[in-house]
Formats: C-alpha cells, sequence, structure tokens
C-alpha cells in the first residue's frame, strides 16, 4: 500500500543543514492501522507531510498503492491526495466561513462530482461520524470532539484508501479522544488504512503496529512493545535530549 | 468549478467588508477618473471622417517670407484658393471659409437671426459626405456662374418651414433673397472637422451658400486672418489681393497616384508663383513649400485635442496605477491572512491552478464592481463637467465605447494587481499550515 | 530614542509590504508634485488682472445688415444712445473685447524703412475714441488720452495717435519714457501719447497678453458688425441687455443686437479650459492622498494583527506604550522618506517630459519638496490610529499561543 525506501529529507539554510528523514524505510500494508511516535523533532511530521504528498524529499523513493509517486508534479498530487488521501488534523482545519455540509464538500468539488453525487457522499459521510442533523451549522458552533469529526468525515467523502491523523485528539478532552478513536478504528474497519501521528502511548497501542522515528529514521518497536515499555520511553527522551541540543548549535 | 470561485469570493468580500470597500473605492476612483480623462480625449479625438479620412485632405502652403512664421498655416490666401480652384486636374475640391449673416425670411413674425454661415463650393457637400433631406446642392455651374441660391440645415428648416420641404423657397440673408437648392438632414460631425479653426466642439452651420459669391457681396470673415507683412486692408478687393491667410482647401483624393499628381501639380505651382514674385522664402524648396494634409493630419495639426487633456490622461494612468499598487497591497495583506485555509484546500486535493484560479476569481469580481463604480464616477464626473464648465455634450457624453473599455481596465488592473498576490498565495507550503494552530 | 538600525533590517527582511508602500509613495509624490505645480500655476494665471474695473464692464454685438445703414453715422448715434441710457456710466466702441478669446493683433516698427526699422513685439489693437479709456475703467500712468477731436473713423486717416500698456512700453522701450514717440505702419505714422498702467489683451494664453495699445479710431465707421462697450454699475448690468436692445431697434429694427456679455463671464469662460484642469487636477490630489492614506492604514493595521504576539512580548519585556507607537512612527517615516527622495527624482523627470512635450514650464524643486512633506503629514495621521491601538495590545498576549 504505501512504501519508503531510503527517503532522506534535508533542509538547508545558509548556515546548517538539517536532515528531516534520514534513509528512512516503511512498508504499510493494506487495511494496516499504523501509530507514528517520537519526540517532537523527530521527523514525524516531515514523514507525514511526504506520506501525504505535501512535500517532496531529497532522495529516495516513494510508491503509493503500487505507483511511484516520487516526482509527481503539483497537478498531479493534488489529484492523488483529493483521490486516494485523506487528513485529519490536530487542530481539526475546518475552515470557519463554510458550515458542516460546505466543509465536508471541499474536497469533491475539487474532485469534479456533480451536485447529487456530492450531496449524497455529504450525507453520507456526515451520517457515518453522527453529525448528519447539524449540517447548517457553522464549525464554531461545535465542540472539538464534534470539529473534529467533522474533519473525518470531511476525509471520509472522497472515500479515500488511506488516512493520514496528525494528532487526531491531541486537543480533544479524554472521553472525547476515545470517541474519536473509536470512530477512527471503525473506518479501520472497513478496509481503510490509517497511519495516525500521536504523542499518546495509550492512543497508540490501541493501533495494530507502532512505529517509532527518532532522529529521522524509523525504530520499529512493534516487537518491544510488550516487552518493555520503559525502555521505550527512555529512549525517546534520549532521542529528544539530543535532539534539543542539537538545534541549539 | 467557475461558479463555486464565484461563491467563495463572494463570501471572502463579504467577510471582511471594509477591506473589500476600501479595494473597491481604490479602483473604482482611479477608474473613474482615468475613464473621464479618456472618454474626454477619446470624444476629442474622434476623427469623423472614418475610412475617408486619407481621402480627404486640405492643402496649405508656404507661402510666408523668409524669416515669419514657423510653421504651415492653417489658412491660405485667397490668390492661392482661386488658383487652386482652377486646376482642373482635380475631381471634387471645395474652397471655404465661415462668415455671418442676418436671415429673414417671408414669414414676418420670425425676427431676424445672425447666423453663421459658410461660403463654399457645390463639392463640399461631396467631399463631406453631408446627407440631404431634401433636394440637393447647388448646380456646379454655379461654381462658376455665382447665384443667389442657398442651402440650409434642418433645424433651420424646422424654424423657418415647420420642417416641410422648402427648396425652391427663399430666404434672405442680409436682406438679399436666396433660393433654397437643397436642406440638409442632422449634419453635425463632432469635432468639427471641416473646421476646427474656430472651436473644434462648435456646431455644424446651418447655412451654405456659393463662394464666389464672397467677391460681390465681401461677406465678413468670422475666422482668422492672419498676416506676415504689413498689408493696409482697407477694402474687401485689399483682403482678395493681399498675402493674408484666411481660407481652408479640400479635395477628396481617390488613391495615391491622385496625391502625386497633385504633388507635382503643387511644386509646379510654386515655382510658377516665384516668378511673380510671391513665395519668397527660398529656404523652402517647391517641394517643401506645401502641405497636403488628411484629416487625421489635420485634425492633429490644429491642436483639436488640448494639450492639458493629453496631460491629464497621462496623469489620471499613473494615478491608476497608484490605486493599483494600493490594491496590490491590500489584496496581499486578505490573501496572506488565508494562507492557513489555503493549506487546508491544498491538503485536501486543491491543486496550485485551482487556488490560483479561486483568488483571481475574487479579484475579478472586487474589479468589477470596481468598474461598475467607477463608470458611475465617471458619469458623474462627466455630468459635472458639462454643468460646470459648459463643455459639450458631444465629448461629455460617455461614449460607448467606455461600456466595453471600463470593465476591461477594471478586471486588467485588478487582475494585475492581483496576480502577485494570489502567486504568493497559491505557492505557500501547505505543510506549513497544518500544524497545529 | 529611535532605533532605526533594527527596524531597518527588519523591513529589509519583509520585502513585498515595504516595497508595495515605497512604490505608491514614488508614484503619488510624482503625481502630487507636478499637479499641485500645474494647479498653482493655473491659479496664478486665473489671478491676472485684466486692468479693467471687471464687475462693471457689458459688452455686446451690433450686426447693421440693412444696406442703406450708413455705418458711420449710425455708430456715433448708437453711442449717444447708449450714453443717454439711465445707469450707463460710461460707453464707446471698441474692435475687440479683452479676455473675449478674439481679436486683433498688430506690431508697429521704429521707423520708415521697412527693412532697417525694428517691430515691437505683437500686442493687442484696441480700436476706441475718447471714451474708452474711462469705459474700460483703465488708468493712465504717463501722457493723456485722445482728444475728441483726435478721434478718426477710417483705418488709412492721418493723425494716428496711440496709448500703450506699460509692460508694452517697458519691453521694447525699457527705462525711457514712449511718449512723444513716432511708430509706423507702412507709411503711416503713429504717435504714442499715452502710457497704461495695464490692459491684458484678448487671448489668456499668448505670451504678449499684457502687451496692448489703444489707437484713436472710432471703430464702428464702414463695417456692419460692432462691438460696444458699457460701464454700469454691477447691479445694473442685467437689466441693460433689455433696455439696449429696446433703445437701439427702436432706432432702426434691420439689425440684430446680441452676444450680451459681462466681462466677468467673458473671463469665466475664457479661463475655462484652466479652471477645470485646477479642479480636476485639485480633485487627482485629494482623492490620491485619501486613498493612500486609507491603503496605508489597511495595511499597518493588518501588519499589527501579524504582529500582535511580538508586539506583546515586546510590551512585556518592558517597552513603553510609546515605544510601540514609535516604531510604526520610524518604520513608516523611513519608507516614506526613501519614497519621497526617489518619488522627488520621478517627479522632477516627469516635470522634465511635460516640458519637453507640451507647453508646461519647469517643474521647481520647491514642489516635490511640499509634496513629499504633504505625504509625511498623511502618512503620520494614517499610521497614528493603528499604532496607538497597537501599543494598547496588552503584554499578556505574549503569552497566549494565537
Amino acid at each position: 500500500m504505501l512504501s519508503m525506501k531510503n527517503i532522506s529529507k534535508v533542509f538547508k539554510t545558509d548556515l546548517v543543514e538539517t536532515h528531516a528523514l534520514r534513509d528512512f524505510n516503511l512498508e504499510v500494508e493494506e487495511g494496516e492501522f499504523v501509530a507514528v511516535t517520537g519526540p517532537s523533532g523527530s521527523g514525524k511530521t516531515t514523514f507525514l507531510n511526504i506520506a501525504g504528498l505535501l512535500e517532496g524529499f531529497t532522495s529516495g523513493e516513494f510508491s503509493l498503492d503500487g505507483v511511484n509517486v516520487s516526482n509527481l508534479n503539483d497537478n498531479l498530487s493534488a489529484k492523488v491526495r483529493n483521490e486516494k488521501i485523506g487528513f485529519i488534523f490536530q487542530g481539526f482545519n475546518l475552515i470557519p466561513d463554510l458550515n458542516l455540509a460546505e466543509n465536508v464538500e471541499v474536497p469533491l468539488r475539487y474532485r469534479g462530482f456533480n451536485r447529487a453525487e456530492r450531496q449524497r457522499r455529504v450525507e453520507s459521510a456526515l451520517e457515518q461520524v453522527g453529525l448528519a442533523a447539524r449540517m447548517k451549522h457553522l464549525p464554531t458552533q461545535l465542540s472539538g470532539g464534534q470539529q473534529q469529526r467533522v474533519a473525518i468525515a470531511r476525509a471520509l467523502a472522497g472515500e479515500p484508501r488511506f488516512l493520514l491523523a496528525d494528532e487526531p485528539t491531541g486537543n480533544l478532552d479524554s472521553l472525547m479522544a476515545r470517541q474519536v478513536m473509536e470512530l477512527l478504528e471503525n473506518i479501520n474497519q472497513t478496509g481503510t488504512t490509517i497511519i495516525m501521528v500521536t504523542h499518546d502511548a495509550e492512543l497508540a497501542r490501541r493501533a495494530q503496529r507502532n512505529i517509532q522515528i527518532v532522529d529521522g529514521q524509523v525504530c520499529d518497536f512493534s516487537m518491544y512493545q510488550k516487552a518493555d515499555q520503559s525502555l521505550v520511553s527512555d529512549l525517546t527522551q534520549a532521542a529528544g535530549l539530543q535532539k534539543a541540543a542539537s538545534s541549539d548549535c | 468549478m467557475f461558479l463555486y470561485y464565484c461563491d467563495l469570493a463572494w463570501r471572502s468580500i463579504k467577510k471582511t467588508p471594509m477591506l473589500s470597500m476600501l479595494m473597491v473605492l481604490a479602483i473604482s476612483i482611479g477608474i473613474g477618473i482615468t475613464i473621464t480623462t479618456l472618454n474626454v480625449y477619446k470624444t476629442m479625438s474622434y476623427n469623423p471622417a472614418g475610412e475617408r479620412s486619407d481621402n480627404i485632405n486640405s492643402i496649405q502652403l508656404w507661402s510666408q517670407g523668409l524669416d515669419t512664421w514657423d510653421d504651415f498655416q492653417s489658412n491660405i490666401t485667397y490668390t492661392d484658393v482661386i488658383n487652386l480652384r482652377n486646376n482642373n486636374e482635380l475631381g471634387l475640391k471645395a474652397a471655404t471659409f465661415r462668415t455671418g449673416l442676418a436671415m429673414q425670411s417671408d414669414d414676418p413674425n420670425i425676427d431676424p437671426i445672425l447666423e453663421s454661415v459658410r461660403v463654399t463650393d457645390s463639392d463640399f457637400f461631396s467631399i463631406f459626405d453631408v446627407p440631404f433631406l431634401y433636394g440637393n446642392a447647388w448646380d456646379k455651374t454655379v461654381d462658376s456662374q455665382p447665384a443667389y441660391q442657398v442651402v440650409i440645415g434642418e433645424k433651420l428648416n424646422q424654424t423657418f418651414f415647420d420642417g416641410q420641404n422648402s427648396v425652391g423657397k427663399t430666404i434672405y440673408l442680409n436682406r438679399k433673397p436666396y433660393q433654397i437648392v437643397g436642406v440638409i438632414k442632422e449634419w453635425n460631425p463632432q469635432p468639427k472637422y471641416y473646421d476646427p479653426l474656430n472651436g473644434a466642439f462648435n456646431d455644424a452651420e446651418e447655412i451654405f451658400i456659393p463662394f464666389l459669391l464672397a467677391e460681390q457681396e465681401e461677406f465678413d470673415v468670422w475666422g482668422n486672418t492672419s498676416g506676415w507683412k504689413f498689408e493696409p486692408m482697407l477694402t474687401y478687393q485689399d483682403r482678395l489681393n493681399s498675402e493674408k491667410t484666411w481660407l481652408q482647401f479640400w479635395t477628396f483624393l481617390e488613391n495615391e497616384d491622385q496625391k502625386s499628381q497633385l504633388e507635382s501639380w503643387l511644386s509646379r505651382y510654386v515655382e510658377q508663383q516665384r516668378n511673380f514674385g510671391r513665395f519668397t522664402d527660398t529656404a523652402k524648396t517647391p517641394a517643401e513649400s506645401f502641405q497636403i494634409s488628411n484629416i487625421e493630419l489635420w485634425l492633429e495639426n490644429n491642436d483639436v485635442v488640448p494639450e492639458d487633456n493629453k496631460v491629464l490622461v497621462g496623469l489620471s494612468v499613473l494615478f491608476l496605477s497608484v490605486c493599483l499598487v494600493n490594491i496590490l497591497g491590500l489584496l496581499l495583506t486578505k490573501f496572506l491572512k488565508r494562507a492557513p485555509e489555503v493549506g487546508v484546500r491544498r491538503a485536501i486535493g486543491a491543486s496550485r491552478a485551482q487556488i490560483f484560479s479561486q483568488y483571481m476569481v475574487e479579484v475579478g469580481i472586487i474589479g468589477f464592481i470596481g468598474g461598475i463604480v467607477g463608470l458611475l464616477w465617471a458619469w458623474g464626473a462627466l455630468s459635472m463637467l458639462h454643468a460646470e464648465f459648459n463643455m459639450k455634450e458631444s465629448v461629455t457624453g460617455l461614449d460607448a465605447s467606455m461600456w466595453i473599455i471600463t470593465p476591461l481596465i477594471a478586471i486588467s488592473t485588478a487582475i494585475i494587481a492581483g496576480i502577485y498576490p494570489a502567486w504568493v498565495v497559491c505557492r505557500t507550503k501547505p505543510s506549513v499550515y497544518l500544524k497545529a494552530q | 530614542m529611535l532605533h532605526i538600525k533594527p527596524i531597518l533590517s527588519s523591513l529589509m527582511r519583509s520585502k513585498s509590504g515595504p516595497v508595495l508602500l515605497l512604490l505608491q509613495i514614488i508614484l503619488s509624490v510624482a503625481i502630487v508634485a507636478n499637479a499641485s505645480f500645474i494647479i498653482h500655476e493655473r491659479l496664478t494665471m486665473m489671478q491676472r488682472e485684466s486692468g479693467l474695473i471687471e464687475e462693471q464692464i457689458l459688452s455686446f454685438n451690433v450686426y447693421n445688415f440693412d444696406p442703406a445703414i450708413d455705418n458711420v453715422q449710425q455708430n456715433v448715434i448708437d453711442q449717444q444712445i447708449l450714453r443717454g441710457l439711465p445707469n450707463v456710466i460710461a460707453a464707446s466702441s471698441t474692435n475687440m473685447m479683452p479676455l473675449s478669446g478674439s481679436g486683433w493683433m498688430d506690431r508697429y516698427v521704429d521707423g520708415p524703412d521697412q527693412d532697417t526699422a525694428e517691430s515691437t513685439p505683437g500686442f493687442a489693437l484696441y480700436l476706441g475714441n475718447e471714451h474708452l479709456l474711462e469705459t474700460m475703467g483703465a488708468k493712465l500712468v504717463e501722457g493723456r488720452n485722445f482728444r475728441p477731436e483726435e478721434i478718426n473713423t477710417q483705418l488709412d486717416q492721418n493723425g494716428m495717435v496711440a496709448m500703450v500698456s506699460q509692460p508694452l512700453a517697458t519691453a521694447f522701450w525699457g527705462d525711457e519714457s514712449p511718449i512723444g514717440k513716432t511708430m509706423y505702419q507702412g507709411k503711416q505714422t503713429i504717435e504714442i501719447i499715452g502710457v497704461i498702467d495695464k490692459l491684458q489683451g484678448a487671448w489668456v494664453n499668448h505670451s504678449n497678453f499684457e502687451y496692448s495699445v489703444i489707437q484713436n479710431i472710432d471703430f464702428g465707421g464702414g463695417f456692419k458688425n460692432k462691438t460696444y462697450i458699457v460701464r454700469a454699475l454691477p447691479e445694473h448690468i442685467p437689466a441693460l441687455e433689455e433696455t439696449i436692445v429696446k433703445a437701439f431697434l427702436a432706432e432702426n429694427p434691420n439689425r440684430v443686437v446680441d452676444g450680451f456679455s459681462s466681462l466677468i463671464d467673458m473671463k469665466k469662460e475664457t479661463y475655462n479650459n484652466h479652471r477645470l484642469m485646477a479642479t480636476l487636477l485639485s480633485m487627482m490630489v485629494i482623492l490620491l492622498l485619501l486613498i493612500t492614506a486609507l491603503g496605508l492604514t489597511g495595511m499597518v493595521m493588518f501588519n499589527i494583527q501579524r504582529r500582535t504576539k511580538q508586539i506583546g512580548t515586546r510590551r512585556a519585556l518592558g517597552a513603553k506604550k510609546r515605544d510601540i507607537v514609535n516604531y510604526f512612527m520610524v518604520e513608516n517615516y523611513l519608507i516614506c522618506i526613501a519614497g519621497g527622495i526617489i518619488g522627488g527624482l520621478l517627479s522632477l523627470q516627469l516635470g522634465q517630459q511635460l516640458m519637453s512635450l507640451y507647453s508646461l514650464p519647469m517643474l521647481p524643486i520647491s514642489y516635490p519638496i511640499a509634496a513629499i512633506v504633504g505625504l509625511l503629514v498623511v502618512t503620520t495621521l494614517a499610521v497614528i490610529v493603528p499604532a496607538m491601538k497597537a501599543a494598547k495590545i496588552s503584554p499578556a498576549m505574549a503569552t497566549r499561543s494565537v
């Protein structure tokens, strides 16, 4: 489904070169629910941006759904994002001027669906997240959990094969976080591949597979996971300190 | 998709009403001023001769002495006009000047009026394509055997003859009876291209009489008489014999051949006149001593469009560019503020081109509204010019072309102003704005 | 204390915003300087005095189309009628009206030999009788007026005398008095007998506008078309038109009496284009300043919004309200001064272009400078309001993660 081979991403400024990802390798199978954890600055966001075709990378090979997407132009990558990928963000990122239905409709507009098709999909997506009755509300009239569910509906409306979630519960209290997580699990049940970046170790544990990114590289801890949780957090802290130190210079 | 963009644009415009109003205000004022000056310029620089512009030619002669006038005079002398009239190589030709006469009819109830009168030849009507309502120009023989015949305008016909066919009736000019041979159908070219020398936007005369009558009737000259040397002018004959310039001469040239034929005739003419002691400025060769001006050149040489107007057009274009820069800044401000939203749209699958289009549609709508408001400003300003400064309606009336030019300028101004901000905003990296706000 | 350097370097880093502002100021200075110069030039033109008592002057035309009329005789009768009318202070025939846009232009030479004689500059040639000076209300500074017995009726008669305007006298004779000098037109001689303080000609745009001569010819003789000039108190002028037409037509109906115009109206009409230009340009300058100010306010407001957190942080670090206001003001002045200097140079260049293309005089340096000062004032007003608002931002903003 998703395959990254030796991906590197280097940010250059006049003074320093920062390796956000180095020789990053990852394979995700169809239907998997993968949780990605790692300290801040480890390269999680860069990984997510590359996986979501929001950013290019310096070297390596990336294929999605069996198609090489390493060097797509803007139009094609926009098309892939639109058709195959759904995004869920920590800050929900709903467009405040648009009501719920219109927010969910946005990707369908760019997809070029006709009116009837758009309406059908918007209704079913909102149905799925339990907010069909509030279609005409503006995002600001909703609670955080509800907003995130709208964002999920928006991601689902395009019926993507592949869902990218960036700290989807980061701005939510624990009750709402659990609801959202359950929703994601349901979606995963229907066959949608999900990659979720999170800080929350508890949430991460609920995923089928855990990946830790440290210093721009994958440490697949799935084998350690059950064995020694404390080792993981030690490593995490160490990496965090190391990163903090390196960003100082 | 376009309608979707329009919908988004309209929401965005409504969301920041002050900023949107400011932009519409800026663009509309810029447009208003530009269209006002452009309208006046366009109507003033209009060439009423249309495709006949190259065919209708007036002749200027360098008959002045050495070190006198620096330019060709628009008018020429009576001697030269008579000689040109006798040039049989020319097809259509007409001498002309303006006079004024008191007009009366057989109707004693109408007070005499002092009317501006054109003294000219029968070909004048063909050269300038003057339309007739009744009758026709006087016969060609009248150009050599003067007769008291007259062509009047529709308006005058209305006043004195209730708009009836008055051909064959008599009017009195300075108490002399003239027989009406033709009535001109509403004809008032603006600018008055056949004689812009006494007010380029004055109305056309309503009375036309045969040229050769001037010698017998000694019509006053209502126009410029210029001399470059001292010549006493005590009698009308003095005027006719003098080197003073006060007449125009027109001819219709079918093609380049006829033009070069006229050129060689004029060269020979100047040479011949030099033998008679005229055309004394020997610094000019005979070939340099005449000028054949088509209508375009003629209008330009007679400064039909005042310099002020050109300065105004230039300054208003600069003004518009200030408005443009102003809007550019405001748009940049506004669009950058919306960068997070663009980030979301990009992540969801909008291509750069789609984002760019979305913002250009918004800019276009602002431009369009600005154009409409600007047209209103221009209309107001032109009405003001008409009312306060007695400017002719023919100049202050909104030219039909402005309905196309205005939105065109407005939208292109907005688009030029919008390209950079829209480009900047569509280039922003979506990932930057997607992290927690 | 002004910290110019950090402001400058922050300006250099954020490119487009300040560049746009700079561009706008450059263009504004160029336009405002040239426009206000033209406005001033036109206003000065319109303020020139004609030398006549403008508000008391009325003129009109008489066209005698009856061939039986003896024009010389009629002219004398008509003037007697005019002078006999109630409320008429004085009246005279004339060949032209000052400021009217149509008239006679001529020159004299100072010797009988055409080839060696020196020519005066071209001047407006007024023909009138002994009443003309009083009717106009023009003042003699030297010499005398025509005597009644000196008045001619034809252009070719002998015994021509003339009064010249002071500017013409100075231009041709310098400090020397022209009184008693003999001038020539062909064989004809003209003796200068008086100098008039001020008398303008017909064409307001002509460079010899102030050069005028009145010659002793009662211009009615021989011509069908005559102009009369009448002096009366302003309150009597409106009613005079009807009185005059009635009196003239009663005397002889075979004529057209029209073209009534007060000198005030004539002046207004003749300066119409200049008034128009001055009005349009003033409108342009005002609107330009308005748009620049509004645009500037909008941009500064946006800048402040964008920098809310930064301003809060500065406040938290101990910046006084005044420091915040100063920051924005200094930023604005830096852009203004840079734009002003470039704009000033551009306006001089533009002035040069206008001068070479059109008959505009050279743009004096004071105009760009005034325009820059004006823009500084306007931008100060435009920036101070949002800057004050910025200064009110609470230091607590620094800790808020918005």
